[in-house]
């Protein structure tokens, strides 16, 4: 148990669908929580250009039949990355950095025990 | 210690206290389907030919900028398609926007060729706007057809006296600019009926054929200073043409056209034109007065009839750098919130709440009380 001391469980297994993200305040601290399929990644909320919540990517859209793709944003899940639902700027799932600008967000440790979803802020 | 852990539920995406402020967007666009558009076509014979495949264009066209973005020309729809009253109302929740003025967004209607089918699409949106938001209590900027200032007169007299039509709106653009004399009967149309002009950008319109055009590759390039550049130069071509002598009354709001080079415009008009201000007399609206100069000085005009919509804001990060262009441009006189939903360059009001740079006056002046002293809301 030791590898999980300050993890805190926000969700459990089978709460977040695959491709998509859940939004948690943990003590103030907004982290965003995106279920790949191999892992699971925790993330801040918050995109730093214009603060969008990053657990919204993925959304559909309003009347997405009549638009060409479904969603605002979203997963990627072979590129382990979240696009921003309002201007899609793309944030390693990982390492929480934005390629194309070079800045970072906060990324948070978490694992999966006893079918829970842990976080450690 | 469980107990301060909550999922983030309901549909907000901007900061709290914007939902306390009172938010009126400048630029909401909709856009109808084409079938159900076509549906309010009166003219048979237009009707006729708008639904016959075009072939190729004559000349070369531009590629639009968003091609070049992630999403391309889906970018124009990055946070969905919004076909009526109901739909606005869903996107404005989560931004904490109460008034949207919305426009028919066919952004792309006043660089397409045919003048009479231009006008048949011009009145079927505008028919389509009212019965889909007027109609349902949402305040609407109608469709002026630029290429036809006698359609565009007979447009609003048809349509201004509508509780809900609260603008026109029509674009800048690199055709014969807004300072042009063809184009006083529009505006005494306007300042009669009390709607201001908005005047947004479309396409990516760079003179065809030209050098710089042609050398434009870029999503930033082109949407980022393709249209600003147009937008001083039709601002600048008004004031200096003597349109707000003529016209005192008309207020020109400018939409997606860059708002940052207002202090750059304030000091250079007045700088040049004190210097050299012969030419003024030989301009038309001057030659018929019989007036030597402008009655006042040109960035007087520009801060008393023009307007800014603050979308894409492009803040700067430094909060004293920002508030100071905020001075230099007035914004607390000259600034118009606008979100441009649903488009890629998006600006939920979330930088009026995350910059020290706006203080409380300014932020409300901007999210509404500069649009409501122009339009009746």
């Amino acid at each position: 148990m030791a590898h999980t001391e300050n993890f805190r469980k926000v969700a459990e297994v089978g709460d977040i669908p695959l491709g998509e993200g859940e939004g948690f305040d943990v003590g103030g601290i907004e982290i965003a929580v995106f279920n790949t399929g191999d892992e699971y990644y925790a993330i801040s909320n918050r995109c730093s250009h214009q603060h969008a919540p990053l657990c919204k990517a993925g959304e559909r859209k309003i009347n997405a039949e009549d638009t060409w793709t479904d969603e605002r944003g979203g997963v990627d899940t072979e590129a382990c990355t979240v696009s921003c639902p309002w201007h899609l700027w793309e944030w390693d799932l990982e390492t929480g950095e934005h390629e194309a600008s070079g800045q970072r967000i906060g990324t948070f440790d978490c694992t999966v025990e006893d079918g829970d979803i842990l976080v450690r802020i | 210690m469980e107990s301060s852990i909550k999922r983030i539920r309901g549909v907000a995406e901007a900061p709290e206290q914007a939902f306390d402020d009172e938010i009126v967007d400048l630029d909401f666009h909709v856009n109808p389907l084409e079938d159900e558009l076509l549906a309010y076509v009166e003219d048979d014979r237009a009707l006729d030919k708008l639904t016959t495949e075009f072939g190729a264009t004559p000349v070369m066209g531009k590629w639009d900028a968003a091609y070049g973005i992630k999403e391309g020309q889906e970018g124009l729809f990055t946070q969905g398609r919004a076909k009526y009253a109901e739909d606005v109302r869903e996107a404005c929740a989560p931004l904490a926007i109460d008034e949207p003025i919305v426009n028919p967004g066919i952004n792309n209607l006043n660089l397409q060729h045919h003048p009479v089918l231009k006008n048949a699409v011009c009145q079927a949106a505008n028919d389509y706007m009212l019965d889909h938001f007027v109609d349902e209590g949402v305040y609407t900027a109608m469709m002026v057809p630029k290429w036809d200032p006698d359609y565009a007169v007979s447009e609003i007299d048809r349509l201004a006296d509508e509780d809900g039509i609260v603008a026109g709106y029509s674009w800048f653009d690199p055709k014969v600019p807004w300072g042009n004399e063809q184009f006083d009967p529009v505006f005494e149309a306007l300042v009669k009926h009390d709607l201001p002009l908005l005047l947004h950008g479309s396409l990516a319109y760079w003179p065809q054929h030209s050098y710089i055009g042609d050398d434009m590759l870029t999503w930033t390039e082109v949407l980022g200073f393709d249209w600003p550049i147009h937008a001083m130069v039709t601002v600048v071509n008004m004031i200096m043409r003597g349109v707000f002598d003529k016209y005192p009354d008309l207020s020109v709001v400018i939409q997606e056209g860059g708002h940052w080079w207002v202090p750059f415009l304030r000091y250079r008009m007045d700088e040049f034109y004190e210097m050299h201000p012969e030419d003024i007399q030989i301009t038309p609206r001057k030659m018929e007065s019989g007036e030597r100069y402008l009655g006042r000085l040109p960035s007087e005009y520009l801060r008393d009839n023009v307007y800014f919509c603050t979308q894409p804001f492009a803040l700067p990060r430094n909060a004293g750098e920002a508030e100071n262009l905020l001075d230099l441009s007035l914004a607390d006189e000259m600034f118009l919130y606008s979100s441009d939903w649903p488009h890629q360059t998006l600006d939920p009001p979330t930088w009026f709440y995350t910059s020290r740079a706006f203080d409380e006056e300014t932020r409300k002046r901007i999210l509404s009380e500069n649009a409501k002293e122009i339009l009746t809301i």
